[in-house]
């Protein structure tokens, strides 16, 4: 304990040397007592100028991301959300999750869902429908309008990889059909199952249960789950996902 | 009975916020971390980040702005008491002991520190003034040059109190915050604050052990906070803008202030120099000569230190200041207290 006191002292002497260390910051103080040193300025503004940089961040366009329910307006998440990590922390299911780096710097830590283990059922099973997330985010970034349902509000769009589905590669699943609560999915005259667009609110059921990366004969080359949630605009701009 | 605890306390106390929010988080509790404490819809929200996202969202949001309030409150009672107790930052800045440079260990090396601050400046002054004890050990060591500089502060204490800056850099980089949010549309410190930062690692390593979420994150927000808070150690007294927010509203706190007894402090009962007070205090307060320190008693912590190593036992952090105490020399008449 002792040892540590010290050293903080230390590190106050030391603080104070190196400001010792400007002559002219010195002076210009002996000119007489401003309000503020030039070093103060000097720092003062240099880190105005960090943060300027960093609020240029603004303006490089990241790649949309799935949030949580009231989270769709994505220039409100941006602008209201300050990290706090309430909502990642109070989700029953534990589906928020931080965004990463590398979906943005902006967006890192800020609220996506990670459904590779559960998904998002509008806490239907602990608070019978009231999104504890919006409940617990104070600032506001998530809200849902009134009148929001899960049925009405899109987090995003189930999609599916034939080519790394077990069901297309003739090895017998239907483990996202079951699961999905909206009716969403569909099974054609093989029994090979498929994303009903309209009815799909990206709750990631289907994600959560997708077997296609646990299977003995994974696809060659598949990196992620046969069946994904994206952001709507990623779907509706026409891309493939997993392009 | 509080003497050595009180540090010990300063330590354990972030600690177990740490922990606190870790095991909230593994359970769903929903305690938030100290961005947004609280249970339910009661949440006290970090000041900036309610001022800030208001400023982004051009929004009043309510809870932000009860939070706010609370805040000031609490800060016009206790003043930056945060910073001595709660912060994780401290804490943080531990890891440099872990890593520390073996030279600057022990006295030896604060000796060596202030011989080597040899140029002179106005802050060498100050910590002379403030630490007359430590210049005398260390008195062979001074350069001509230093000499002549500690003559020139022979003029007097008042010229060293002037020269205290109004603001200083925090205050600019609290400006910039602020400014910055309302610009760009969303709270720019938030993506740097080490507060946010810390309890951001304690989540990603949470996150990597309970389900394998590897991220560059894991290594980026790690560093980006030892780089802020370690490599660049003035931090607190230099940049942090929640620092430079509650220094401002800290000038009008009148309660739970360090007070010295005159009439116990060794200067007075003994007549030796002492300074102890001044030297503990890592804000460079001089509790003992309020006018003399580098910095005001605004910046005062409430960390304790001057108290614990007072030989007097001369200080005393009271709800209230006591005036009469003030009295240079005044002897410890029990019906001192009753007077009033
Ligand atoms: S609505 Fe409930 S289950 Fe869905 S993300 Fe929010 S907290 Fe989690
Ligand atoms: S609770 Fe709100 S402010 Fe906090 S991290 Fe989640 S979305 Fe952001
Ligand atoms: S298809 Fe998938 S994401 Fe869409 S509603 Fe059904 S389970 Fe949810
Ligand atoms: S669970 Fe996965 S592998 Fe099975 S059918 Fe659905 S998408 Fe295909
Ligand atoms: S004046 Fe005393 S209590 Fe206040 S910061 Fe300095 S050492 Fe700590
Ligand atoms: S430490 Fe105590 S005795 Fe020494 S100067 Fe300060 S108040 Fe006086």
């Amino acid at each position: 304990m002792e040892d540590s006191q010290t050293e903080n002292q230390l590190d106050e002497s030391r603080d104070v040397q190196e400001l010792g260390e400007d002559p002219q910051a010195k002076d210009e103080l002996s000119k007489g007592p401003g309000p503020v040193s030039r070093r103060s300025f000097v720092l003062g503004v240099g880190g105005i100028a960090v943060l300027g940089g960093l609020g240029g961040l603004r303006f490089v366009p990241h790649g949309s991301l799935v949030r949580p329910p009231g989270g769709q307006d994505e220039d409100r998440v941006i602008a209201a959300c300050f990290r706090c990590e309430r909502c990642y922390e109070i989700c029953p299911r534990g589906v928020i999750a931080p965004a990463h780096i590398e979906d943005g710097i902006l967006a890192m830590r800020t609220p996506t869902f990670d459904f590779s283990n559960d998904y998002c059922d509008w806490c239907q099973e602990s608070k019978g429908g009231e999104p504890l997330c919006v409940k617990a985010c104070p600032t506001l970034a998530l809200e849902l309008p009134a009148g929001a349902t899960p049925e009405n509000t899109i987090l995003g769009k189930a999609v599916l990889n034939t080519d790394w589905c077990l069901a297309y590669r003739l090895i017998g699943c239907r483990y996202c059909y079951d699961a999905c609560p909206y009716e969403a999915m569909g099974l054609d005259s093989t029994g090979r199952p498929y994303v009903i667009d309209d009815k799909c609110n990206g709750c990631g059921a289907c994600e959560s249960v997708c077997v296609s990366l646990k299977n003995g004969s994974i696809a060659l080359g598949a990196t992620e789950r046969a069946i994904v949630i994206r952001p709507l605009d990623a779907v509706q701009g026409g891309e493939s996902p997993h392009a | 009975m509080l003497k050595n605890n009180a540090a010990r306390l300063r330590l354990i106390i972030p600690l177990l916020v740490l922990v606190i929010v870790s095991v909230g988080f593994v359970l769903n509790s929903g305690t938030g971390t100290l961005s947004a404490l609280g249970w339910g819809d009661i949440v006290l929200l970090c000041p900036l980040g309610a001022l800030g996202t208001m400023l982004a969202a051009k929004l009043l949001i309510p809870q932000a702005l009860i939070s706010l309030g609370i805040a000031v409150v609490l800060i016009v009672v206790l003043g930056p008491a945060f910073c001595a107790w709660i912060c994780p930052v401290p804490l943080v800045q531990k890891i440099r002991g872990i890593f520390g440079e073996p030279k600057n260990k022990g006295r030896e090396g604060q000796q060596i520190a202030i011989a080597e601050s040899s140029s002179g400046g106005e802050v060498v002054e100050a910590e002379v003034i403030a630490a007359p004890a430590t210049v005398v050990k260390a008195g062979e060591e001074l350069s001509d040059k230093e000499k002549a500089s500690l003559k020139g502060c022979a003029s007097g204490c008042d010229a060293c109190a002037s020269k205290r800056e109004k603001l200083d850099s925090r205050h600019f980089i609290l400006g910039g915050t602020l400014l910055s949010a309302a610009i760009f549309g969303f709270p720019v410190f938030c993506l740097v604050c080490p507060i946010g930062l810390t309890f951001a690692t304690t989540l990603l390593v949470i996150r990597l052990f309970s389900g394998g979420d590897v991220t560059i994150a894991l290594l980026v927000v790690p560093i980006l906070l030892i780089v802020e808070v370690v490599v660049f150690r003035k931090w607190c007294s230099r940049l942090c803008p929640l620092s430079a927010f509650m220094s401002l509203i800290s000038k009008v706190n009148r309660t739970f202030k360090p007070q010295v007894d005159t009439a116990k402090c060794i200067e007075n009962s003994q007549g030796t120099k002492c300074g102890l007070c001044a030297q503990a205090c890592e804000e460079l307060i001089d509790p003992r000569h309020p006018e003399r320190g580098a910095r005001e008693m605004n910046e005062c912590t409430r960390c304790r230190a001057c108290v614990d190593v007072c030989p007097g036992n001369a200080l005393s952090i009271p709800i209230l200041p006591k005036k009469d105490k003030r009295l240079e020399g005044a002897p410890p008449l029990q019906n001192n207290d009753a007077g009033v």
